[in-house]
């Protein structure tokens, strides 16, 4: 073990690794659908697309001829192992959809063969997974797209945002969430402490053992990230498939409705309401789509704080589904059939999230994409009403689909399969509802780039604490893009906190 | 009226003689009326004028003018940077600084010369002369000693509700107004100002001093309606020199080779060894007690209900920071001067305690005050409701600048000042406003933080702030304004602008001569002796490969291929700050681009974000109207603004741009140097 102070100087300089906002970095993103696809498209775009498809091909003189479509192994640029056979093609710019030399692969769909592919990707220098809309967003600088195209982007962005954030959120629950948390807010604390002994150790009582703290913890943190980012079996469990969340008011049958799509009974089903106290998880193949149900605890103010807890995870569920099934006790619908759609909407904003962005149009477009209505028990209900009920909810706008389903007698389970199965499709062969293993390269691309980062601390940490402080800055820069930016006042919160600063 | 302040203006200005006095103060109307001769005030008159406008500087005391109300000391880290910059632009400040300077030291000398901190202490007397005699010879600046009664607007238009235009000043029981296009306010602390020291409280801004007219406060809340918040600050007591035991302090000598402040200079007025030392000292727990026993004596600090968060006295420190030593700075006052200014201990207790708690400092234990320490609570103008150029957006022509804008500090003021100046004199002179960008210096990052953040405690200028500091260094203050501040700003002069250009010129044939020379690492390690070179790929490494090297100086690279680089020898250091930090600043001139791209996409001060066509959340638009940007950069820096809202809004312009060409006068965010 080494600390920064000790290192042998002079060190030549290196270089240091640019932000990950630059518009000049190569980008690649999974363009295609994940789950069961026969091929998935991976494109690339920048000014390294070149390198990146001799990398992968081993095309080491000549690239394909221009926009022609070429069969190549596909392998790892540093281990040089076989991926995948498939397609690549050669887009130089300016005729491209960016403007930039591009490149595509079409490599087999499956998940292993995907993974391994964008891993391949972001371990090559200055190439690093697309932010959300930033194809489209480079092909707008490029003076690829019309103004009127643009409206279309902002709303691109916005769904991509969102799916990555719902992507990422599940992520980041747990373990993994923590881990990354821990090394944000260690990093900010470095940050803040080299930045105090910058800023301020000349005029006021802040010693150079401040400074040596710093040198250790930024040397923990390096061998941790390189650990687990050298720790293959420890990785990220992936959490593949549409995530299905099943919620709705106590005693509704929610339990019910799982155990009736599992064939099995996966959940306690008792007629109590609030037996469901916490998640439970079903994975199923629906149509050949790989879906990852989960019950929910009932949405209604529990009582004792075992059930509160439930609730709070329900809703925290809610918050990161890819679909949701609100399910409804038809017992309690109006018997005014009329009455119906305004009731329904009702218990909608109860049992979901108010979107955060406030505006209305918004949040019910996305929520009749992202939500279905199970009516649920409608063995009870005369089949009058709910013939004439059903009509109501046709006609009435801005209503998810709902379906009446009896999991008791199975009535109505065909036609209910029917659209979920539509809908799970739907969302699968969409590139927009964040494919894990994107979220996954993209962490570990910005955590390669953190521990590059952090190595210039140390080269520059006894000659040029500015540049050391930059190795820092750009750690944390790389790390805030998974766990949320850091500003420059929540470091000098820190600093003002730690530190005795006068006027 | 005029007429008779004329002999008193000589009379305060001995040293100086002006012929071009008197015809000038006939005039009643100017293109600038500066409220103020503060930090601010002075450069901000000294600006305008430079620019080309007819300036009337108008201060309660003329004797005042150029006063150091507070610590005698110019610049430190972060705030050298901004002498630096003023400097570069003709500012007053570096000069004045490089004249009074009894102790010039460079702050982080150790830690990279991104970080360099170039100050000195002052002697206030010298300080205020420099500043003074600078302003009397500045042509088209007149100095006029009064009390600014009211400020004059125009009736609010009727199309724009709420939005006024300057017209001139009132002096208090003067018979006239006094007319101009545009009038800067610098008025400090002096914006319903209150002093504090035990349990009593004055009015006024600053001790010894007529508190200014309510007046103007009125007109800014009531006429123009804009939001002012209170802030408050200290100073500490000045101490007979001779009443310290200075066998028991530290003492901290300055630089043996005074660095002066200004481009312009080589050497600074006070010779190296003529220069003052500082002292250091540190609190015991008998300071501690002392301060927790005055509690409930000590008003200013009983009302600290929502203070800063750093400790701007020793009451907060004490406080805040328990059983620990804190310390104490002694620095000279003037080459002069018997008195000694203790650089941490801002106090606002009764005199009687203050003087008990020196004495419990060892070295101060027989110390006698001169003056005591006191507050000031003040109103600020909420700075979110200015333009980048310092303009108010509601009011045409009324430009705010230092205290007055929530910032603390000289150097804080006299940056903001100048650049107020100047856009003051523009728009007189129908010019077009100019902006800074925050990738451009330190000054924009100062403008930017407080027009499109705001301040909840006095802003102050800490390099951690320049998210671009790599590249905004000291050193190259210069190269990044002076070309610009000639010929689009119009502030610097003839002179200084042809230095800027035969440095900048000089500094890349050096950067290309050391380009140019190149041996094997085996010749390099024969001609240099003991330094340990990594082998390159191709074997050779050429002069800024060496450079890299923290044993390696261009002097003795010099030394090798003199016929190549002995012409550069003038600017060896900055040819080293240059090779070292090149590749760094090369790496963030991308994202510096993509920030001013952003940055020239001005958004109209007059958009109606409530009811925008687009399709913006409730959340967002509320959080742009009550910030009104100024900028699609200064947009994307508000926190809770989202990726998508961004490209909306970026939409939004496009298309309103596209559909009518022109609107009216509108702020120029020029970043491309």
């Amino acid at each position: 073990l080494w600390s920064g102070h000790h290192r042998p100087a002079p060190v030549r300089h290196l270089s240091i690794p640019t932000d990950a906002v630059c518009d000049a970095d190569t980008i690649f993103a999974l363009s295609s659908g994940h789950g069961r696809c026969g091929v998935a498209v991976v494109r690339v775009s920048g000014p390294a697309s070149s390198m990146v498809l001799r990398n992968m091909t081993g095309l080491t003189q000549t690239l394909p001829p221009p926009r022609t479509a070429l069969l190549r192994r596909i392998t790892d640029p540093h281990t040089k192992e076989l991926l995948d056979r498939g397609l690549v093609l050669w887009f130089p710019g300016p005729h491209s959809f960016t403007g930039e030399d591009s490149a595509e692969f079409h490599v087999h769909g499956g998940p292993a063969v995907i993974t391994a592919v964008l891993q391949g990707l972001g371990s090559l220098k200055g190439v690093r997974p697309a932010e959300a809309g930033e194809f489209t967003r480079r092909a707008f600088h490029a003076g690829k797209l019309g103004l009127t195209e643009v409206e279309g982007l902002g709303d691109l962005i916005h769904a991509e945002t969102e799916a990555q954030r719902r992507q990422a959120l599940r992520q980041m629950d747990g373990e993994l969430g923590h881990l990354y948390q821990d090394w944000s807010s260690r990093l900010k604390r470095c940050l803040a402490h080299v930045e105090a002994f910058i800023d301020f150790s000349e005029d006021e009582l802040i010693e150079d053992g401040v400074l040596n703290q710093v040198d250790s913890s930024v040397h923990r943190l390096q061998t941790e990230i390189e650990r687990h980012l050298g720790d293959e079996r420890r990785g990220e469990r992936l959490r593949n498939g549409v995530q299905v969340v099943i919620a709705g008011a106590t005693n509704a049958g929610k339990s019910s409705l799982l155990n009736t799509l599992c064939q099995r009974p996966a959940a306690i089903v008792s007629p109590i309401p609030g037996t469901t106290r916490d998640v439970v998880e079903a994975s199923l193949d629906i149509g050949g789509f790989p879906v990852l149900l989960s019950d929910t605890a009932g949405l209604r103010d529990g009582l004792d704080s075992v059930e509160r807890e439930g609730v709070r995870r329900a809703r925290q569920r809610v918050e990161q589904a890819d679909l949701t099934l609100v399910v409804v006790d038809s017992t309690q619908l109006p018997t005014e059939p009329k009455q119906a759609p305004t009731f329904l909407q009702g218990y909608l904003s109860i049992v979901l999230p108010q979107p955060s962005g406030g505006n209305p149009e918004e949040g019910r477009e996305a929520t009749s994409d992202r939500v279905l209505l199970v009516l649920n028990k409608s063995d009870l209900v005369p089949e009058a009403q709910k013939e004439r009920t059903e009509r109501e909810l046709r006609e009435s706008l801005g209503l998810p689909p709902a379906c009446f389903l009896s999991c008791h007698t199975t009535t109505g389970l065909g036609d209910f399969l029917a659209v979920l199965q539509s809908r799970v499709k739907t969302l699968c062969g969409n590139p927009l509802s964040g494919a894990p293993s994107l979220t996954q390269a993209r962490h570990r691309a910005h955590l390669q780039q953190s521990v590059q980062a952090l190595s210039q601390y140390h080269q520059y940490r006894n000659h040029d604490l500015a540049l050391a402080a930059e190795g820092v800055r750009l750690a944390l820069t790389h790390i805030g893009r998974i766990t949320g930016r850091v500003g420059a006042e929540e470091i000098l919160d820190i600093v003002f906190r730690d530190f005795c600063i006068g006027k | 009226m005029l007429a008779r302040k004329l002999p008193l203006i000589l009379h305060n200005l001995p040293w100086s003689v002006s012929s071009r006095a008197g015809s000038d103060l006939a005039r009643r109307h100017y293109d600038v009326i500066v409220v103020g001769g503060g930090h601010a005030g002075t450069e901000a008159a000294a600006a305008a004028a430079r620019v080309g406008a007819e300036t009337l500087l108008i201060t309660q005391k003329i004797a005042t003018i150029g006063a150091l109300s507070c610590n005698p000391s110019l610049g430190g880290v972060g705030k050298g940077h901004l002498v630096r910059e003023l400097d570069a632009l003709d500012g007053l400040c570096g000069r004045a600084g490089d004249w009074a300077g009894v102790h010039f030291s460079i702050l982080n000398r150790s830690k990279g010369p991104a970080v360099w901190g170039p100050r000195a202490q002052l002697d206030r007397e010298r300080y205020r002369q420099f500043i003074q005699s600078e302003l009397l010879s500045t042509p088209r600046l007149t100095v006029l000693e009064g009390s600014v009664e009211e400020l004059l607007v125009s009736q609010s238009n009727p199309n724009e509700p709420g939005h006024h235009r300057v017209t001139g000043i009132c002096l208090v029981n003067g018979s006239q107004p006094i007319l101009s296009s545009s009038v800067v306010l610098t008025t400090g602390t002096f914006l319903s100002g209150s002093l504090f020291m035990g349990q009593t409280t004055t009015p006024g801004g600053r001790i010894g001093d007529a508190p200014s007219c309510s007046g103007l406060s009125h007109t800014l809340r009531e006429t123009l309606g804009l939001r002012v918040g209170r802030l408050k600050t200290g100073t500490p007591p000045r101490i007979v020199k001779e009443s310290v035991e200075l066998s028991l302090v530290q003492i901290q000598t300055p630089d043996k080779e005074p660095t002066p402040f200004s481009f312009l200079n080589t050497h600074t007025h006070c010779k190296p060894e003529e220069q003052l030392p500082c002292y250091l000292t540190h609190t015991t727990p008998g300071v501690e007690r002392v301060v927790r026993e005055s509690l409930h004596l000590n008003c200013h600090i009983q009302q600290d209900s929502k203070g800063p968060r750093y400790c701007p006295s020793i009451e907060s420190r004490v406080l805040r920071f328990p059983g620990r030593q804190h310390q104490v700075w002694l620095e000279p006052e003037g080459l002069t001067s018997d008195l000694l200014y203790p650089q941490g201990l801002t106090m606002t207790m009764p005199p009687d305690l203050q003087l008990r708690l020196l004495r419990e400092i060892p070295a101060l234990h027989r110390a006698e005050i001169r003056t005591p320490g006191y507050g000031v609570h003040y109103d600020f103008v909420c700075p979110t409701q200015l333009n980048p150029s310092l303009q108010v957006k509601s009011t045409q022509g009324l430009f705010l600048a230092g205290q007055i804008n929530g910032t603390t500090g000289y150097e804080e003021a006299a940056a903001q000042g100048l650049w107020a100046g100047v856009n003051a004199a523009r728009a007189a002179l129908s010019l077009p406003l100019l902006a800074l960008c925050r990738t451009q210096s330190y000054i924009g990052v100062l403008i930017d933080d407080l027009v499109g953040r705001g301040v909840t405690e006095p802003y102050r200028m800490f390099t951690s702030r320049a998210e671009f500091r790599t590249s905004l260094r000291p050193d190259n203050a210069d190269i990044r304004l002076t070309p610009r501040g000639f010929e689009e700003v119009g502030c610097v002069s003839l002179r200084r602008y042809k230095e800027a250009v035969r440095v900048r010129d000089s500094l890349q044939e050096g950067l290309a001569a050391l380009k140019s020379v190149t041996l094997s690492s085996t010749r390099w390690r024969e001609k240099l002796g003991n330094i340990s070179l990594s082998e390159s790929r191709n074997g050779s490494l050429n002069g800024l490969d060496l450079l890299q090297y923290k044993d390696v100086s261009f002097e003795m690279l010099a030394a090798i291929f003199p016929e190549h680089l002995s012409p550069y020898l003038e600017f060896s250091q900055r040819l080293n700050i240059e090779a070292v930090y090149r590749p760094h600043c090369e790496k963030q001139s991308r994202e510096i681009e993509r920030v001013q791209e952003e940055e020239s996409l001005s958004l109209p001060p007059d958009m109606d974000y409530l009811s925008l066509p687009t399709s913006l959340s409730s959340e967002v638009r509320e959080l742009l109207d009550r910030v009104r940007p100024n900028t699609l950069g200064a947009a994307t820096r508000i926190p809770g603004m989202t990726p998508a809202a961004i490209v909306h809004l970026l939409h939004y312009v496009l298309r309103t741009a596209q559909r009518n060409q022109h609107t009216g006068q509108r702020v120029k965010a020029a970043c491309k140097p």
